[in-house]
């Protein structure tokens, strides 16, 4: 019988009935929620006897007000059946800062770069990853980015807002010649000050 | 982490001792972010045994612009422009898959029509086109055949003048759109693709006499590189790398989009997974595509070029002055967005680097509440380790070409 996502998901399902949580058909994509004690077990069999070889993609989302915060999201493919699947993994707990899951990188080679991104960015710890730093963010970053909780331009910059936004103490004589109210001189320097000595979102030295 | 932590991580002993008493003292050197061969911010850190390189381990990042957080706090459409930019030598594929997955998640993909397809996919050939001779330039330059490179980027002007017609923009075009296209073709874009495409494959020849079977490019990039097929799979890699590796995977034909199914190509696939095959895999890419862009322009029907859903595509802005529903969408639709249902897509497409997918999760309001892009030169470069392990440091140079790495994508 051909493999297919439908067929794998109820080959998954009649196989292992315990890890699933939900299964979700959108749009034509299939999606199985697992457990995350089960996700190594279930994901070394799609790889081994479905031939779902090629992982596309690691990552996540966070869902802020929902408990548990993370989903994790494994995108499928096999080669051979041309066939797609979405796996997902619900972790976070509210009082972790850092949620822990095994990693596929021992089943899948390509994911240790992309669970490294998910650490990066999301602070999701991989248990068992040979390698697990920071990718894209400096070596010596100490917050994690794309968490919701983290605002878009940082903590240590300024909001952006139209005119006055530069890494550097201004002149008080000179200021922005944008704004032209009394005022806004001394908010566009109050909003200015940027700490030389500290790099943002390092720890203060 | 201690200062001293992190720098400990990429140090490798860098003497170390053998049996019989004889010491193998390896450098560790840095490839630095600055560098004319790593196309684009790559750091390589390399340790070396004389010329052989013993383990390399690329840092990456320096290009990282924040491209998903960002486009969580943009609306559908104003996300579109950061998907140009991520993989900056091809922006009119990024925008495809952009439009894909917004389209698929919005429920709209019945009503994209005929004319948007074709002109879709001949863009979207165009820009691989570009793409792959901005690869060969740079790549052969890497390699010291300098000729090579201008000569590309000559071809390469005439399809940004393509670009230039239809949109405005000769890169950054944004041009194709979730709902169709930004505006309808002009009159002189026939002419421009066809002065385009009436001479590229005698520069296509061209180019394989220069390289082809010249017996240093040849010595170069033969046996050079090597990335078997099981490796490929398991780390990733896709597109031209995978293609090169002797493993038939194409999305266009596994699973079409943009009504790629009705155009007749072949996919050329390597053997021995060495530069060289990428190399011919690229070259012979390029024709497949000018033949697309032949069949797309020969069978180019009329119609619509943006879907008739208001609630959606903005209304053509001459009916802004008469009618009153349209000016309303126009201003709902730019100042507010589209709120596409909750739920959450990945669409894939073959972008000329390899499998581009998006992933887009929606929860009800008009922008993206996560958006996260399958980047390929991602995955490929994971793969770069593997290839010039073991190999010459002068090799790396034509490993790291061979993949065509863009890092605007690996870092997004």
């Amino acid at each position: 019988m051909a493999i297919t996502a439908t067929s794998t998901v109820a080959l998954v399902r009649e196989k292992f009935p315990q890890a699933i949580v939900e299964t979700v058909n959108f749009r034509g994509e299939e999606t199985i929620i697992l457990l995350p004690e089960h996700l190594v077990k279930v994901c070394a069999y799609l790889q081994r006897n479905q031939q779902y070889t090629f992982l596309s993609s690691v990552t996540a989302v966070d869902w802020l007000e929902r408990e548990p915060r993370f989903d994790l999201v494994y995108h499928l493919l096999s080669i051979p059946n041309q066939s797609e699947l979405r796996l997902k993994v619900r972790v976070g707990q509210r009082v972790e800062e850092q949620p822990s899951v095994p990693t596929v990188s021992s089943i899948w080679p390509g994911a240790n770069w992309y669970e490294r991104e998910v650490y990066d960015l999301f602070g999701i710890i991989f248990a068992g990853h040979p390698d697990l730093r920071r990718i894209l963010m400096p070596m010596d970053w100490t917050t994690y980015p794309l968490r919701k909780d983290y605002p878009l331009t940082g903590f240590d910059l300024p909001e952006p807002h139209w005119g006055g936004q530069v890494p550097y103490t201004t002149d008080p004589g000179v200021g922005s010649q944008t704004m032209r109210t009394p005022y806004s001189r001394e908010l566009n320097e109050r909003r200015s000050k940027f700490t030389e000595s500290q790099e943002p979102g390092t720890d203060e030295k | 982490m201690q200062k001293q932590d992190i720098e400990t991580q990429y140090i490798i002993d860098d003497s170390q001792s053998l049996e019989d008493g004889k010491r193998i003292d390896t450098m560790t050197i840095n490839m630095g972010p600055q560098h004319p061969s790593t196309h684009g911010v790559l750091r390589l850190i390399l340790t070396i045994n004389g010329e052989t390189i013993v383990k390399a381990v690329p840092d990456i990042g320096f290009l990282h612009t924040g491209i998903e957080k960002t486009a969580e706090a943009k609306t559908y459409h104003q996300a579109l422009v950061l998907t140009d930019r991520m993989d900056y030598l091809s922006p009119l594929c990024n925008n495809l898959g952009y439009s894909l997955a917004v389209e698929k998640l919005l429920g709209i993909e019945d009503e994209i029509t005929d004319k948007i397809n074709y002109v879709r996919v001949l863009l979207a050939e165009l820009q691989r086109i570009a793409s792959h001779l901005v690869w060969l330039g740079t790549h052969a330059l890497d390699l010291g055949a300098m000729t090579v490179f201008l000569y590309c980027f000559r071809e390469r002007e005439m399809i940004l003048d393509v670009f230039e017609e239809v949109s405005g923009v000769r890169m950054m075009t944004s041009y194709i759109c979730p709902g169709g296209l930004q505006a309808d073709l002009t009159p002189a874009f026939d002419g421009k693709v066809r002065a385009f495409t009436s001479i590229f494959l005698d520069r296509l020849q061209e180019y394989h006499d220069l390289l082809t079977n010249n017996q240093i490019w040849m010595e170069r990039t033969k046996g050079v590189g090597i990335l078997s097929a099981n490796d490929a799979i398991a780390y990733g890699a896709s597109g031209p790398v995978l293609r090169g590796s002797n493993i038939v995977w194409d999305i266009r034909k596994a699973f079409p989009y943009s009504g790629y199914e009705k155009f007749d190509f072949d996919i050329p696939v390597g053997t021995n997974g060495d530069v060289y095959d990428r190399y011919l895999v690229r070259m012979l890419e390029m024709e497949q595509s000018l033949k697309i862009v032949n069949q797309a322009l020969e069978g180019m029907p009329t119609g619509a070029y943006r879907v008739r859903d208001l609630k959606v595509a903005p209304p053509p802005k001459w009916q802004i002055t008469g009618s009153m529903e349209a000016l309303i969408h126009h201003f709902k639709l730019y100042t507010e967005g589209y709120r596409p249902p909750k739920g959450e897509v990945f669409v894939r497409t073959e972008a000329p680097k390899g499998e581009l997918g998006f992933y887009i999760v929606s929860d009800g309001t008009a922008k993206p509440y996560r958006m996260h892009v399958r980047a390929p030169s991602f995955a490929n470069l994971e793969a770069l380790p593997l290839m010039i392990e073991g190999g010459f440091l002068a090799d790396a140079v034509a490993a790291i070409g061979s993949i065509d790495i863009v890092l605007g994508e690996v870092d997004r």
